[in-house]
């Protein structure tokens, strides 16, 4: 066991001084976005759902005799301060209310606004002098009468979800504000029941559970393999860079085609546009290219084949000794396949209007290197390979900004093709310390 | 929020003990700290937040993860009345202090004051934990 | 993986203080003060006096100093006793903080916003015309002219480089006039930049 020895006395940075300054912006905008919100749903409640729920549960039923029909005219005034009428039909109702006749005006609800009135007198046919339709009253103000009822499901929803979401975005800011206000850095950075709500972005990558600053290896795990426990997520980009040269082919082809539409109409009118000719030349040099790319980059991806990587264990600890399976698909000669280990690390910095990421490969080993490998349509070239994390090697990390990162890389060259990386993260945990029963600590073999 | 008298107060000193006088630990070692602060005499404080925490250094932004923290308000345990001030804690399994390229990880001590006027004063102290060899730009082993 | 540090070898002291003076935490706008362009300390306070009321920009290309001065400014309001806040434009999703916090400011009050080019182009004639409606006082940067009075221009110089290296850490002599010169020329001026390639040859050079 060791002593404390209180001797070794070592100054420490020195900083001064809070930033309320900077909180004091995010409090005005979330308790604006608040307030809107509250002022919004108050709108909507009390000119919408809350009548519309008053109708169909206070009102009391009667029948109502048609005793008129009318319009209802609306001036509309358009910003060219030209003026129009719109007309929407109503009727004019008799009905009991306690043995007492009332007579009242309403608007049927499946009548709608039509701006042009011929067209409101004829949705008035509908409904016929001396018919019987039912009603309902308001029973504390008895001249109000409706003919329909029922929910408006729509208009819930809008009641609920854009106040909604102005009330739940700008109270969890206001909320993440004053829990920030006049408090330190280390103090707001402590983790807390309310800190993950209140700040989603804020939280980082998830991590493991008893291992803080790694990232959590569940979607490692959740996929087992044929051969060996585990199969690897792929995380190569390939496919959605060849999505991403598909959307851009497809769209500006699509806007090339629009304008080569163009151009030939004026032409055959006997029109040259040499401006509209001059562009379609680029245009097209630059849509062809765009084709041909995607085409080719989609050969690639379908003719090289999957990949895909098994390993013996998960997580990983430095000084462990692991087993890959790696099957590789596809048809032709591969001029290399190499299958390597790397840790890079990774950091990203925003000031003003630029977010830079760095990134830096810092170690790397060859696991395997094959030449001249051919491929057999319909069968997998598999490999069983062995390889060690070094013992002192540092553990998986990940942070908002910040991150460690180990995976494994199967970079393959097909004779005649571009190469190809296809990458698989690792998570390595930090060696497993243990104490034994003599109080000296030694570290547990993988 | 920091006053316009900022510059002309002294600012305070704090020396730190440790329980490692080489200031290295490997993970889930307790740790322990005294701390004697000096030139406090004009304007006691009326807090002090004690914390362990990990933080980035390198080219991104600097992120932080604290592991402990404690917030000490009882004028009795404060200076003057208390010239010394400790705390201790049992340190994670991770992440350990990594000396990288770009990335840098680094534990620390921070004593933040706190005092009436508004003003606050932090002393930050560097330990170690775990023993693992700087990082370089890539050596390829074949 | 290089060679690990022999068992029971402690770390120095040179491991706890081997900070990379270049890194973002010592470079980050408001960890060294407002330089100008020849090196000297901006007069902070002499600028916040001509910040009663209007409008106002920080004109200068990208890594300037232009954040470190809105900064310095904010900071130094704050400390005189004036209600101030700071929005940062990273997109036009960040139009509305800036609006939010002029419209709630009053008169008296500093409202930075950093990043104006960002802003979407009504929402830049909105935010001037509520300040001036609600009499506060509005910096902004820019990276050419907005039609608003300049406060500062900022320009860099390798001298600023080197003025801003003398407040960072000790970089231990790894770092060369020449290391300067050369990276603040293929960087064309632009400082952060400039000082993130000396980061990297201070990696390169570590003892």
């Amino acid at each position: 066991m060791r002593f404390p020895r209180f001797f070794g006395k070592k100054r420490g940075h020195r900083r001064t001084g809070s930033q309320a300054w900077a909180s004091l912006g995010d409090a005005a905008f979330h308790a604006a976005l608040l307030a809107a919100g509250i002022v919004f749903s108050g709108l909507l409640l009390s000119g919408v759902a809350v009548p519309e729920w008053r109708i169909n549960q206070h009102f009391l039923a009667t029948d109502c005799t048609v005793l008129g029909k009318g319009l209802v005219r609306r001036t509309v005034v358009a910003a060219d301060r030209s003026s129009s009428f719109t007309w929407q039909p109503c009727l004019r109702v008799r009905y009991d209310v306690a043995g007492s006749p009332t007579e009242s005006w309403s608007t049927p609800s499946r009548s709608t606004t039509a701006s042009d009135r011929a067209k409101a007198v004829a949705a008035l046919s509908a409904w016929k002098l001396g018919d019987t339709v039912p009603g309902w009253y308001d029973p504390t103000a008895h001249a109000t009468v409706v003919l329909e009822r029922g929910y408006n499901w729509w208009m819930w929803l809008l009641t609920l979800l854009l106040p909604g979401a102005l009330i739940s975005f700008g109270g969890m800011g206001l909320a993440r504000a004053i829990r920030r206000w006049g408090r330190s850095q280390e103090r707001c950075a402590v983790p807390s029941r309310f800190s993950d709500l209140l700040d989603p972005l804020a939280a980082g990558p998830r991590q493991a559970a008893e291992h803080p600053g790694v990232p959590a290896c569940d979607d490692l795990v959740n996929s087992p393999g044929t051969v060996l426990p585990y199969r690897l997520p792929i995380e190569s980009p390939e496919n959605w860079t060849l999505l991403g040269f598909g959307l851009f082919a497809l769209l500006w082809n699509s806007v090339l085609a629009v304008l080569g539409v163009g151009a030939v109409v004026d032409l055959v009118r006997g029109k040259i546009d040499w401006l509209l000719l001059t562009l379609l030349v680029p245009f097209a040099a630059v849509g062809i290219a765009s084709l041909v790319l995607f085409i080719r980059r989609g050969l690639l991806t379908t003719a090289v084949g999957p990949t895909q990587l098994e390993i013996s264990a998960q997580p990983l600890r430095p000084g462990g000794r692991y087993e890959v399976l790696l099957a590789q698909g596809g048809s032709g000669t591969l001029d290399s396949l190499r299958l390597a280990l790397t840790l890079e690390e990774q950091a990203t910095f925003t000031q003003g209007t630029d977010t830079r990421t760095e990134r830096m490969t810092v170690w790397a080993c060859d696991i395997r290197t094959w030449v001249d490998l051919q491929l057999t349509p319909g069968a997998r070239f598999e490999a069983r390979e062995a390889f060690t994390i070094p013992r002192d090697a540092m553990h998986s990390f990940a942070s908002q900004h910040n991150a460690v990162r180990w995976s494994i890389a199967v970079h393959g060259q097909p004779a005649g093709w571009p190469g190809f990386v296809r990458t698989f993260p690792l998570v390595v945990f930090p060696a497993e310390p243990t104490i034994d029963h003599g109080g000296l600590r030694r570290e547990a073999s993988p | 929020m920091s006053t316009a008298q900022e510059g002309l107060r002294p600012t305070p000193r704090v020396v730190a003990l440790f329980s490692h006088g080489d200031r290295h630990y490997e993970p889930l070692d307790p740790v322990e700290v005294r701390y004697e602060v000096e030139g406090l005499d004009d304007e006691p404080p009326r807090a002090v937040e004690h914390s362990v925490l990990w933080f980035t250094e390198g080219k991104g932004e600097e992120d932080l993860g604290v592991h402990f923290f404690e917030r000490v308000v009882a004028p009795e345990r404060l200076p003057p009345n208390a010239p010394m001030g400790q705390f201790s804690c049992r340190l994670p399994q991770s992440p350990l202090s990594y000396e990288g390229v770009v990335v840098k990880i680094r534990w620390c001590v921070r004593i933040r004051f706190f005092f009436d006027s508004g003003r606050d004063y932090v002393s930050e102290h560097e330990f170690t934990v775990g023993l693992l060899p700087p990082a370089r730009p890539l050596m390829t082993i074949p | 993986m290089p060679a690990p540090v022999p068992h029971g070898a402690v770390p120095t002291a040179s491991r706890l203080t081997s900070a990379n003076p270049f890194s973002t935490r010592y470079t980050r706008p408001g960890a060294v003060p407002p330089l100008d362009a020849s090196g000297q300390p901006l007069d902070v306070g002499r600028l916040l006096d001509r910040v009663h009321d209007g409008c106002w920009v920080i004109e200068g290309p990208h890594g300037r100093g232009k954040t470190t001065l809105v900064r310095a400014l904010i900071t130094a309001a704050a400390a005189a006793g004036r209600t101030t806040s700071f929005v940062q434009v990273r997109s036009w999703a960040d139009a509305w903080p800036a609006l939010s916090s002029v419209a709630t400011a009053g008169p008296g009050h500093i409202v930075a916003v950093d990043g104006w080019e960002q802003l979407p182009r009504g929402v830049g004639v909105l935010i001037v015309a509520m300040a001036r409606w609600r009499r506060t006082a509005m910096i902004t940067t820019a990276h050419r002219p907005i039609g608003l009075p300049v406060l500062a221009r900022h320009e860099s110089s390798p001298a600023l480089v080197a003025a801003i290296i003398e407040r960072l850490p000790d970089h231990r002599g790894t770092i060369l006039p020449d290391d300067i010169e050369q990276a603040f020329r293929s960087h064309r001026g632009n400082v952060r930049d400039t000082l993130a390639t000396l980061y990297d040859r201070f990696e390169e050079r570590r003892p």
